[in-house]
C-alpha cells in the first residue's frame, strides 16, 4: 500500500460521515438470529464492541502524540469513529434483545486490563508503538471477527451497519499502514536505538503484558464460537503482507516486532510462547472483579441510542 | 486578554438593536453631504470616545463620531450575555484620565463597564459629537480636497480632514463554519447578540465553543437550563481569577484620595507587565504559569478523563489565556456534559457528532467569537489613487506602529495591525494610540498639512522588525488561533511589553512621514 496523501484523506473522512440514525434499527430481520446463535453471539458482540471501544481510546492517545496537525485531526476523527462502531455494535445487541435499557456489557478480564493500561499509560507512549499495534488489532481481531460475523448472521441490518463500519475501517487501515511506512522512512540504526529505549520503558512492558494475553484470549473465544482458528491467522498474515509491501514499511522496526510476534501467535507449536501466555490468560480470569479499580469515565461514554 | 463583555448582572433587558440590522430594511435616501470636520471617528466604543475626550482636552472640538447603533459602548453594548465580564481588573481596564472609584468588583461585569462608558459620555459632554444610526459602508480619501469621505448605507456622506478607525477589532459576530448551520430548526443565539427574551428554564441547551465568552456563559446557563451540553474543539488554559467585591472603605478611599487609586492602577499595570515574561515568550515563567494552570485544573476537576479532555496540549500563551473560578465546577454539574467529539454537522434538531449520535436541543448558543479583520476592514477603505485597503492587506495586514498605513494619509487605526496585548489591559495600548492620534491631528493643523502619509520604507522596516520579534513568541509557536491568519501570519499581536509599545508611541517622528502642505 503506497503512502497516502493525509490531507486528502482527512477531507475524505469528513465527507463520509454517518450517524446511528442513518440505520433503521427496528427494520425487520432481527428474527433471523437463531436460538442457538443467540447466547454465543451475545458474548461475541460484547467482545467485539469492547475491542472497538479500546481501539477508540488508543486513537485518542495517538492524537495527543501525532507528529503533525493533519494526523492529529485524523486520529481525533478515528477516535470518534471507533466509538461510533462500538455504539453501532451495541445498537445491534439492543436490537437482538441482548441488552436491557441502559445496560453496558461487561468486558472480560483481559479487556479490563487493557482498559486499565490504556487509561493510565497510553498517552505516554510514542505514537509509533500504538501506531503499529492498532493496525494489527484492527486487521486481525476486527477483520477476522467482522468477517465471521457477516458469514454467520443473516440479519440485513447487521450487514448494513457493517458496510458502514468496514468503509471506515478501510480508511483506518490505509492511514495506519501509511504511518508505519512514515516511521520506516529514516535511519535504521537510530530507529533501533530509539525502539530499544522505548522497550525498556516499564509502562510499555505492562502494555505488552496485557496485549499478548488479549490475543490468545480472543483466539480462544473465537474458537469457542466455531470460527476456524485459521481465519484469525489468515487475517494476521494480511498485516504482514500489507505492512511489508514497501521498503519503508519493512524498515519500521515496530512492524518487524509485531510481525514476528504475529508469527509466534499463529504457531501453536511454539510452547515457549503459548504456555506462559495461556497461563496469563487463566490468571487474568482469576482476578476477582472487585480487584479492579472503578472503570474510567470514558468507558461510560458508549451508547446504543442514536439520539441524546 | 482584555475584551470580553458586559456585567455579571444577568440583566435581561434587550440591548439596543444594532442600526446595521435596522438599516437593512431602510430605503436609501438621497445623498446628503455634511460639512467637513477636523476629525471623523468611526465607532463610539472605548476607542472612539477616548479619542474624542483627548482631542477635546487638546482644544480640537470639530469632531464627528459615526456610530452604527443607537447607543454608545461598542463591544460592551453588544456583549450582554449572562456572566459577561472583563478578564482584566477594572482599575486597569479603564482610562487613566477617567478613573472610576466606584467599581463594585475587582473584575467588573459588562453592564457596569457599559455604565462607565455612558458616564464618560456625560462627564465629557460627548453626545454632541455622536451621530447615531450611521452605518459606514465605504471610506474614501479625496486627494483633491484632502479629506476622508465616509458614506453610510443610507447614502449620507460625512467628511473629515482626518479619520480615526475605531470600529473595534471584535465587533462583528462570527458563526462557525459548520455544515448544516441553516438546517437547524431550534433557537439560535450568538453570544454577541444575546436574546434576552429567551427563557432557558427547562430547556435542553447547547453551547458551541469554549473560548472567553463561553466560559462566562456556561456557569450562568447551567443554573437555568434543564440540561447543558458544551461542545469543545480545543481546550484553553484556564487560570484562577482573583475576583472579589470592592469593600465600601476602598471606594471612599479612592474618592477621597485619587492618588491611591492611581497607585493601585500602577501596581496592577506592573503585575500584568511581568506576566509578559510568561505569556509572550517561552521562559521558565511560562513553565510556572503552566503549572498554575494544571494545578487549577487538578484541584477543580476530580475525574481523570474529564481532566484529560480539558488539558490544553499547546504552550500557554499561544492562544488567549482565560480566567475563571466557576467554569470547571459548572462543567461537573449533574445537568452539564462536555463533548469533545468532532462536530459533523447540524441537523434540524441538533448537533451530529462523529461518534454517531445526534444530540438534540431546544436552543444552541454559538460562543464562537468574532470576525477578526486581520486581512481587511468591515467595509471598503480606499486610499491614494483609489487603492483598496483589503487588497493592500491581502497578504497580511501591516501598519506603521499599528496606527498608520502608507498610501492612506491622515487615517489612524485604533487596534490596528500588531497592537494586540496578550498580557495587559487593551486600554493601556489604546491610550498610547489615542495620544499619538492627538499629536498627529495637532501637527496636521499647526503645520497646515493636507496629508500626513507614512513612508512605505519606514513602514516596511518597522514590520520586518515586528515579524522577526513575533517569530520568537509563544503566539507563533505552532497552535492555531485567531491571532494568526490561515497562512500563519500574525497581524494581530504586539511582541513586547506594554511599556515598549507606549514608548514607541510617545513621539510623532515627522521624518517618518511624507508631509504634503495644503494649497
Amino acid at each position: 500500500m503506497a503512502s497516502i496523501d493525509l490531507d486528502k484523506m482527512l477531507e475524505k473522512i469528513k465527507n463520509t460521515q454517518w450517524t446511528l440514525s442513518d440505520v433503521d434499527w427496528d427494520a425487520p430481520g432481527a428474527e433471523m438470529i437463531t436460538e442457538e446463535q443467540w447466547p454465543k453471539l451475545k458474548a461475541f458482540m460484547a467482545d467485539l464492541m469492547w475491542i472497538e471501544h479500546v481501539g477508540a481510546r488508543a486513537f485518542a492517545a495517538m492524537a495527543k502524540k501525532a507528529p503533525n496537525d493533519t494526523l492529529k485531526e485524523i486520529y481525533t476523527y478515528f477516535h470518534a469513529e471507533e466509538q461510533r462502531h462500538a455504539n453501532a455494535e451495541m445498537a445491534l445487541m439492543k436490537r437482538w434483545g441482548m441488552l436491557e435499557d441502559n445496560e453496558l456489557p461487561e468486558p472480560n478480564n483481559n479487556l479490563r486490563l487493557v482498559i486499565e493500561w490504556l487509561d493510565r499509560f497510553a498517552d505516554d507512549q510514542p505514537v509509533y508503538v500504538l501506531g503499529t499495534v492498532v493496525p494489527m488489532l484492527e486487521i486481525a481481531l476486527d477483520g477476522a471477527l467482522c468477517k465471521f460475523l457477516l458469514d454467520t448472521v443473516k440479519d440485513p441490518v447487521c450487514h448494513q451497519a457493517f458496510d458502514l463500519i468496514n468503509a471506515d475501517e478501510a480508511r483506518h487501515l490505509g492511514v495506519g499502514f501509511s504511518v508505519m511506512e512514515m516511521q520506516g522512512h529514516g535511519k535504521t540504526y537510530m530507529q533501533l536505538v530509539r525502539m530499544a529505549a522505548q522497550l525498556m520503558d516499564p509502562r510499555l512492558i505492562l502494555g505488552i503484558a496485557s496485549y499478548f494475553p488479549l490475543l490468545n484470549k480472543m483466539r480462544d473465544n473465537i474458537v469457542e464460537m466455531g470460527l476456524p482458528e485459521e481465519k484469525l491467522y489468515e487475517a494476521m498474515k494480511k498485516f504482514e503482507k500489507i505492512g511489508g509491501r514497501t521498503e519503508d514499511g519493512r524498515r519500521n522496526p515496530w512492524f518487524q516486532i509485531i510481525k514476528q510476534h504475529g508469527r509466534v501467535v499463529i504457531d501453536r507449536r511454539n510452547r515457549f510462547y503459548h504456555k506462559p501466555i495461556d497461563a496469563l490468560v487463566k490468571v487474568a480470569d482469576l482476578i476477582p472483579r472487585k480487584a479492579f479499580p472503578a472503570v474510567p469515565s470514558w468507558v461510560r461514554e458508549i451508547t446504543y441510542r442514536p439520539t441524546a | 486578554m482584555t475584551t470580553a463583555t458586559a456585567s455579571k448582572s444577568n440583566g435581561r433587558k434587550r440591548a439596543p438593536a444594532r442600526k446595521q440590522d435596522a438599516q437593512a430594511t431602510k430605503e436609501p435616501t438621497a445623498a446628503i453631504e455634511h460639512p467637513t470636520a477636523t476629525v471623523l471617528i468611526i465607532g463610539a466604543g472605548f476607542a472612539g470616545l477616548g479619542a474624542a475626550i483627548r482631542l477635546q482636552q487638546q482644544g480640537v472640538r470639530d469632531i464627528v463620531i459615526l456610530e452604527r447603533a443607537e447607543e454608545v459602548g461598542g463591544t460592551w453594548r453588544d456583549n450582554q450575555y449572562p456572566g459577561a465580564a472583563c478578564d482584566i481588573p477594572s482599575n486597569l481596564y479603564s482610562f487613566s484620565f477617567a478613573q472610576n472609584p466606584d467599581w463594585s468588583r475587582s473584575f467588573s461585569g459588562s453592564r457596569e463597564i457599559l455604565a462607565y462608558i455612558q458616564g464618560m459620555v456625560k462627564q465629557f459632554n460627548l453626545r454632541q459629537y455622536i451621530r447615531f444610526g450611521k452605518n459606514v459602508s465605504d471610506m474614501a480619501w479625496d486627494d483633491q480636497s484632502g479629506t476622508w469621505k465616509a458614506t453610510t448605507d443610507a447614502g449620507e456622506v460625512f467628511s473629515g480632514r482626518t479619520a480615526v478607525m475605531a470600529q473595534g477589532p471584535l465587533s462583528n459576530a462570527s458563526f462557525p463554519a459548520i455544515s448544516g448551520l441553516e438546517d437547524y430548526q431550534g433557537h439560535k443565539i450568538h453570544s454577541a447578540r444575546w436574546d434576552h427574551d429567551y427563557d432557558f428554564k427547562g430547556k435542553k441547551v447547547a453551547v458551541i465553543g469554549t473560548g472567553a465568552s463561553a466560559i462566562q456563559i456556561i456557569p450562568e446557563l447551567v443554573k437555568e437550563a434543564r440540561h447543558l451540553t458544551v461542545f469543545q474543539r480545543t481546550p484553553a488554559w484556564v487560570m484562577p481569577r482573583p475576583d472579589f467585591e470592592t469593600p465600601d472603605w476602598n471606594k471612599s478611599l479612592f474618592r477621597k484620595l485619587p492618588m491611591s487609586q492611581s497607585a493601585l492602577r500602577k501596581a496592577l499595570y506592573l503585575i500584568h507587565e511581568s506576566m509578559a515574561l510568561a505569556v509572550i515568550w517561552n521562559s521558565p515563567l511560562t513553565r510556572l504559569a503552566e503549572r498554575i494552570g494544571r494545578w487549577h485544573l487538578r484541584t477543580q476537576v476530580k475525574d481523570r478523563w474529564l481532566r484529560r479532555q480539558l488539558m490544553p496540549d499547546y504552550r500557554i500563551g499561544c492562544k488567549r489565556i482565560l480566567v475563571s473560578n466557576d467554569y470547571y465546577p459548572a462543567l461537573q454539574q449533574p445537568n452539564c456534559k462536555l463533548i469533545t467529539w468532532p462536530i459533523d454537522r447540524l441537523s434540524a434538531q441538533g448537533v451530529r457528532t462523529v461518534e454517531g449520535v445526534e444530540h438534540q436541543f431546544d436552543c444552541i448558543v454559538f460562543a464562537t467569537g468574532f470576525d477578526v479583520s486581520n486581512a481587511g476592514t468591515p467595509f471598503p477603505v480606499r486610499g491614494l489613487e483609489g487603492r483598496l485597503l483589503g487588497e493592500t492587506w491581502q497578504r497580511g495586514a501591516q501598519a506603521y506602529k499599528s496606527i498608520n498605513v502608507a498610501g492612506y494619509p491622515n487615517l489612524f487605526f485604533t487596534f490596528g495591525p500588531n497592537s494586540g496585548p496578550g498580557h495587559n489591559s487593551a486600554l493601556v495600548y489604546m491610550e498610547s494610540q489615542i495620544d499619538y492620534i492627538v499629536q498627529s491631528v495637532r501637527a496636521i493643523q499647526s503645520l497646515g498639512l493636507k496629508a500626513l502619509d507614512v513612508r512605505e520604507q519606514v513602514q516596511a522596516d518597522y514590520n520586518r522588525d515586528i515579524q522577526q520579534r513575533l517569530a520568537k513568541t509563544n503566539w507563533n509557536s505552532g497552535c492555531k488561533s485567531w491571532y494568526l491568519t490561515k497562512d500563519g501570519f500574525n497581524a494581530t499581536m504586539y511582541p513586547g511589553f506594554a511599556t515598549q509599545y507606549a514608548n514607541q508611541m510617545k513621539e510623532l517622528v515627522l521624518k517618518d512621514y511624507r508631509l504634503i502642505k495644503a494649497d
